[in-house]
């Protein structure tokens, strides 16, 4: 028996060698391959709010920019409502209906995303820019960051509902038995005991929400407008909301990538772009991961 | 197996722009039927995907919708671009059919330049309705964006980086334009004909006169955006690649050039 354990710990420990050092080496590979554009433009290459590629300038501000408030707005609106959803398919609903809401989620969560992107081009563009021009908002075109954020809103919605959905199933029902039992209402059990306890599987379900939001690429490009070096005079300015924007993968899903075969320096700038894109994802991912680890000991600890 | 001699064959890849894709992709069905050959067309990066490809040898033939350039030959030394060209078409300024219905029908290059630049931002400033342009830029490596710029600025080089919202592909472009009020964009001529809610607009000369990308307009050189329309090869083309360029010059495959809107080498009457 002993023996055969042995060999299981061996495989497993080498695929799992294996994947991270898969993770490792594109990390290292994107790094050694920008290291041009990074030695070049040092610290602008984050700050500098200038990319343009025919004078060898690589300043990616804007597109951090555009990235940061696409995904921020995606995760604003898929926040309560997939939440939401978790509650009333977790807590609220009869048995029966559960597996409907469940089912529907899931369905939400196949459709490829070029059919979202689809559906953003012919509709919510529309759409978007008939609310712009009744609510007298000066926005240019459909095509604005905003458009962007609530398609990209819809799409991260099953991740989070499902997600949720986890979270809250994982909490005991004597749990909510005892907290009934000692004359809670719903709602009160709901609010005091259950949401408290599913905390830190809710706060994972949004970071890892907010990971697919910043990596999804064909319904942004469609939607976002890809304009260039477009930075407002203050970061809290609402203006750039509803006027078109460029993000991290709104710029890699473009022409560039081609062009930029064939030149080195411009080739190391698109991958140094990657390199951002992969430390940002994964540097959430271990925020939540560490985030997750102290609230269940908090949680643990609880009298 | 029917599919065997499809995997056993190499494949021919064809990549580039999306306005000869048209052609290249209706050539290929044929051929494919006919002879049996393995072919893949795709439009990966428009024109600049097609110089891309032959630079650095991942496909056989490109589809490019302006010339190969000098800054094009110096970033790949070793490579002997070959253009074979295939017929013409123009590019086309195109507006949203408000902009149209509202009174513009006809722009001057002075015009063009001052709205690429964002010193006009109306269009009440060039005769038409009282609201703001949107341009929807042609992203750069289009073979649409070169063209253009070439025209408005004499090198891609030399024009002013601008902050439009872009947009790539042939049909992209018209959808947008298309969907949005106050729209404006640079279209392959052919792909803006008969459309009811894109209308292309004319080149006001300074004399006056108003030229519109017409076939005779682009056939005898008079409109100033016609260009070229080219399969390029890394050295003359050999082998499937041979062929496949041949049965697009040949009368069937000048034929599929007319079909799709754009003009046969016969129709040209320059030089």
């Amino acid at each position: 028996m002993t023996r055969r354990l042995d060999v299981v710990r061996l495989w497993s420990l080498a695929f799992t060698l294996l994947a991270g050092g898969a993770v490792l080496a594109m990390a290292v590979y994107l790094g050694v391959a920008s290291w041009p554009v990074l030695r070049g433009e040092g610290l602008s290459f984050l700050t500098g709010n200038d990319w343009a590629f025919r004078k060898e300038r690589f300043g990616a501000a804007a597109m951090l920019y555009g990235t940061a408030v696409v995904s921020g707005i995606a995760l604003l609106l898929a926040a309560p409502v997939g939440i939401g959803t978790a509650l009333f398919a977790s807590e609220v609903c009869p048995p029966r209906l559960r597996l409907a809401v469940k089912l529907l989620v899931e369905l939400l969560a196949g459709i490829p995303s070029v059919v979202y992107g689809l559906l953003g081009v012919v509709f919510l563009r529309t759409v978007m820019s008939d609310l712009f021009e009744r609510l007298r908002w000066d926005a240019p075109s459909g095509d604005t960051l905003l458009t962007a954020g609530v398609l990209l809103a819809v799409m991260v919605l099953p991740t989070v509902a499902t997600l949720s959905d986890d979270a809250l199933q994982s909490v005991p029902s004597s749990v909510r038995d005892a907290a009934r039992g000692l004359g809670l209402t719903r709602a009160e059990a709901v609010h005091g005991v259950v949401l408290p306890a599913a905390a830190p599987g809710l706060l994972s379900a949004l970071l890892l929400a907010l990971g697919r939001a910043l990596g999804e690429t064909i319904a942004v490009f469609l939607v976002v407008g890809r304009a260039e070096n477009r930075l407002p005079d203050s970061l809290f300015s609402l203006a750039p909301l509803v006027d078109a924007g460029q993000t991290l993968t709104s710029k890699l899903g473009g022409a560039e990538p081609t062009i930029a075969l064939g030149d080195p320096l411009h080739t190391a700038a698109i991958l140094g772009l990657g390199l951002l894109l992969l430390a940002v994802v994964l540097a959430l991912s271990l925020g939540a991961g560490a985030l997750r680890a102290r609230l269940a000991l908090a949680q643990a600890h609880r009298p | 197996m029917g599919l065997l001699p499809l995997l056993l064959a190499a494949t021919l890849k064809i990549n580039g722009s999306t306005t000869v894709n048209l052609v290249a992709a209706e050539a290929a069905e044929n051929l494919r039927a006919e002879k049996r050959m393995s072919i893949t067309v795709d439009t990966q990066g428009g024109s600049s995907g097609g110089i891309s490809g032959i630079g650095d040898g991942s496909i056989d033939i490109g589809m490019i919708s302006k010339p190969v350039s000098q800054d094009d030959r110096k970033k790949y030394p070793k490579v002997v671009f070959t253009e074979t060209q295939i017929g013409e078409d123009a590019v086309a300024i195109i507006v949203s059919a408000d902009v149209h219905a509202g009174g513009v029908k006809a722009l001057t290059k002075a015009q063009l330049k001052d709205i690429y630049e964002s010193k006009i931002t109306s269009w009440k400033a060039v005769g038409g309705p009282d609201r703001r342009i949107v341009f929807f830029n042609k992203e750069p490596g289009r073979g649409t964006w070169e063209v253009f710029v070439h025209w408005l600025y004499g090198h891609p080089r030399l024009a002013p980086e601008v902050k439009h919202p872009e947009v790539g592909g042939n049909e992209e472009t018209r959808t947008k334009v298309a969907g949005t009020k106050g729209a404006l964009s640079q279209l392959s001529s052919s792909w803006a004909e008969n459309q009811p809610a894109v209308k292309a607009l004319g080149i006001k000369a300074p004399d006056g006169t108003v030229i519109r990308p017409t076939n005779e307009n682009i056939a005898t050189g008079k409109y100033p955006m016609s260009r070229p329309l080219f399969l390029i090869t890394n050295g003359p083309p050999k082998g499937d690649a041979r062929t496949f360029v041949d049965f697009v010059l040949s009368p069937r495959g000048q034929e599929l050039v007319r079909k799709h809107g754009y003009l046969r080498l016969q129709d040209l009457k320059r030089k």
